[in-house]
């Protein structure tokens, strides 16, 4: 039983950075630039078949194709912000119905060039590390390991640099930012470029893993948005916690309670937790 | 005013003149989801909370009205009350401990489509009750006294068309009560400032649950109805989309109005019917009409309209 509950940790563990890469996106988004994208997971599944075909269809080793996978999520993503997203800052409403609007266009977008039929990479990194009685996968370790460091980087790059005054800064005040010399416009390109880049990469690395569909990002960005409010919006540490969080409970809780309620158990601990701690958990009040 | 009542009356008067069985149905579904989209707005466009959970109540009420007619034997009409407070105990529960809580804009609508997802799983999981994702077969009609035959069922679009018509009005009406009465001017006081409505010695948290209480079981209706209407019921009911469906044609016919859902509801379920093209494309332009709306009109086609019309007067 012990080894089947430090199993499911482990693995929820995995399963949870997925979440924290797509919540870091809603993080950054809407806690600097006021935006509701509520399409990340759209982004996602961009930056997953953009992996699939380069690597699959292209001929690409899988390390090649992950680049321009994150590339061209992140030019989706500048397409959307551009033309759709920047219009609706500060408006959360207006920014969720151009999030649906934007998954219905991408998600049919996405049947029209690979149908709905599952499509599935070889294996990238075949073999699994034993710890204990324990078998963890290596591809698993090799992506948690990457969100973990780009989670980590994120945070270092945005409260050590000038960069990252600037962002908070923007966060706080965009006008008196402004005038203090921060070119706003620019900032909030870079933000969206980023966070959608991030959401590709969390795609490609699920590619690596798991079966793509064209509906796959809808789970994906509902888990990260959970994810984002349990760390609290606006922080990028809680971002990561809060997903792993999700992921521990929601694999501990479907072996200890009935499977079936999986996603549940994961609301259920987020609805105590904004009860309590409005702010989430690693958020200012 | 006058505008409004010819609307009305246009409307009464379609099927005479029309004998479209497919322009028919698309009204009767225009008029069920007109029904969940107007009491989504008393919710949010009047109360100013962004609810999500009018999907649990639709698929909770449609079970339920089903379920006590086959189980209980009640004709329809008396298995819709049931379901009406039961949703009614449900939005209270939820409710309560949300405006407990002070929940507002983001936080409200995120644990409200919570417990509308955990509702969502009970029903899907539940498979002696609900027959689980195959769902279930609804096979009785709704009846009524009709002078001179007695008691009839309702078939075919004509008679479905003013049942659902009627239910539309009904539902019309009785918001439009409570918003001409102090309860409207609460809920106009607590959606334009909280904090300077409690200051007035309004109780925020009791007409935060009123209206979505109110809001809720006028809803439950509309899940009975759309049951009965399709002949079928299954967990997809309570899924996040209707959500934002509803939210879409609100946000479309315009917030704040009692005509502005029932036009985006005739937009959106008319739109994709309209248009010949492939599955798929559709959807593309479907999204790309939701953007364009809401970018080029931010207040809807109502408001957008209204203003319009009141520029031109002045």
């Amino acid at each position: 039983m012990t080894q089947l509950v430090l199993g499911q940790v482990l693995n929820g563990a995995i399963i949870g950075a997925m979440y924290g890469i797509i919540a870091l996106g809603i993080t950054l988004t809407f806690g600097i630039t006021g935006i509701v994208n509520f399409a990340l997971g759209e982004f996602m599944m961009i930056g997953a078949y953009a992996t699939y075909a380069l690597a699959e269809r292209g001929g690409l080793p899988y390390p090649v194709a992950v680049v321009p996978g994150c590339l061209v999520a992140a030019a989706a993503g500048y397409l959307s912000n551009k033309a759709f997203f920047r219009f609706t800052r500060n408006n959360l409403v207006n920014g969720l119905l151009v999030s649906i609007g934007l998954i219905s266009i991408f998600e049919s977008a996405a049947m029209l060039l690979w149908t709905a039929t599952p499509v599935e990479m070889h294996f990238v990194l075949p073999g699994a590390l034993r710890v204990g009685d324990i078998g963890l996968p290596k591809m698993k370790l090799v992506v948690f390991a990457v969100i973990v460091v780009v989670i980590v980087a994120t945070y270092l790059g945005l409260a050590r640099t000038w960069l990252g005054r600037a962002a908070f800064a923007y966060a706080q005040n965009p006008e008196a930012a402004m005038l203090m010399g921060v070119h706003t416009p620019r900032l909030e390109t870079a933000v969206m470029l980023y966070s959608t880049g991030l959401a590709g990469l969390g795609g490609a690395l699920y590619a690596s893993l798991y079966s793509l569909e064209p509906a796959m990002g809808g789970v994906y960005v509902l888990k990260g948005m959970e994810a984002a409010i349990l760390g609290g919006i606006g922080s990028l540490m809680g971002s990561l916690w809060g997903g792993v969080i999700l992921g521990v409970i929601e694999g501990v809780g479907s072996i200890l309670l009935p499977t079936a309620f999986r996603d549940a158990y994961g609301l259920a601990v987020l609805v105590a937790i904004l009860l309590f701690r409005p702010a989430g958990l690693f958020g200012d009040e | 005013m006058t505008g409004q009542a010819l609307l009305w009356g246009a409307l009464y008067a379609l099927p005479l003149l029309v004998r479209s069985d497919f322009l028919l149905t698309i009204f009767i579904f225009t008029f069920i989801y007109g029904i969940l989209a107007v009491t989504f707005d008393l919710i949010f466009g009047f109360t100013g909370q962004l609810s999500m959970f009018h999907p649990a109540i639709f698929g909770v009420s449609a079970y339920m009205t089903h379920l006590l007619a086959v189980h209980a034997g009640l004709p329809f009409w008396a298995a819709t009350l049931p379901s009406a407070a039961a949703s009614v105990v449900l939005a209270v529960v939820v409710g309560s401990i949300c405006f407990k809580f002070r929940l507002k804009t983001f936080y409200f609508a995120v644990v409200t489509l919570a417990f509308s997802e955990m509702i969502r799983l009970v029903v899907m999981n539940w498979n002696s009750v609900t027959n689980g994702t195959l769902g279930l077969v609804v096979a009785g009609k709704p009846t009524m006294y009709w002078p001179g035959s007695g008691v009839v069922p309702i078939k075919g679009p004509v008679a479905w068309y003013y049942l659902t018509l009627v239910c539309l009005s009904v539902t019309v009406l009785i918001c439009s009560r409570c918003l001409r009465s102090w309860m409207g001017r609460c809920f106009g006081a607590i959606r334009l400032n909280e904090d300077l409505a409690r200051t007035l010695g309004i109780n925020v948290f009791r007409y935060k649950l009123l209206s979505f209480a109110i809001g809720n079981a006028l809803a439950s209706f509309a899940g009975g109805l759309y049951g009965y209407y399709t002949g079928y019921i299954d967990p997809g009911y309570l899924g996040i989309n209707q959500s934002m469906e509803v939210l879409a044609m609100v946000l479309l016919g315009g917030q704040g109005t009692l005509i502005g859902p029932i036009v985006g509801s005739l937009v959106l379920t008319g739109l994709p019917h309209a248009i010949d093209l492939r599955a798929e494309l559709r959807a593309v332009l479907y999204g790309a009409i939701l953007i364009f709306t809401i970018l080029v009109m931010p207040r809807g086609i109502v408001g957008t309209l209204s203003a319009w019309r009141s520029r031109r007067v002045s």
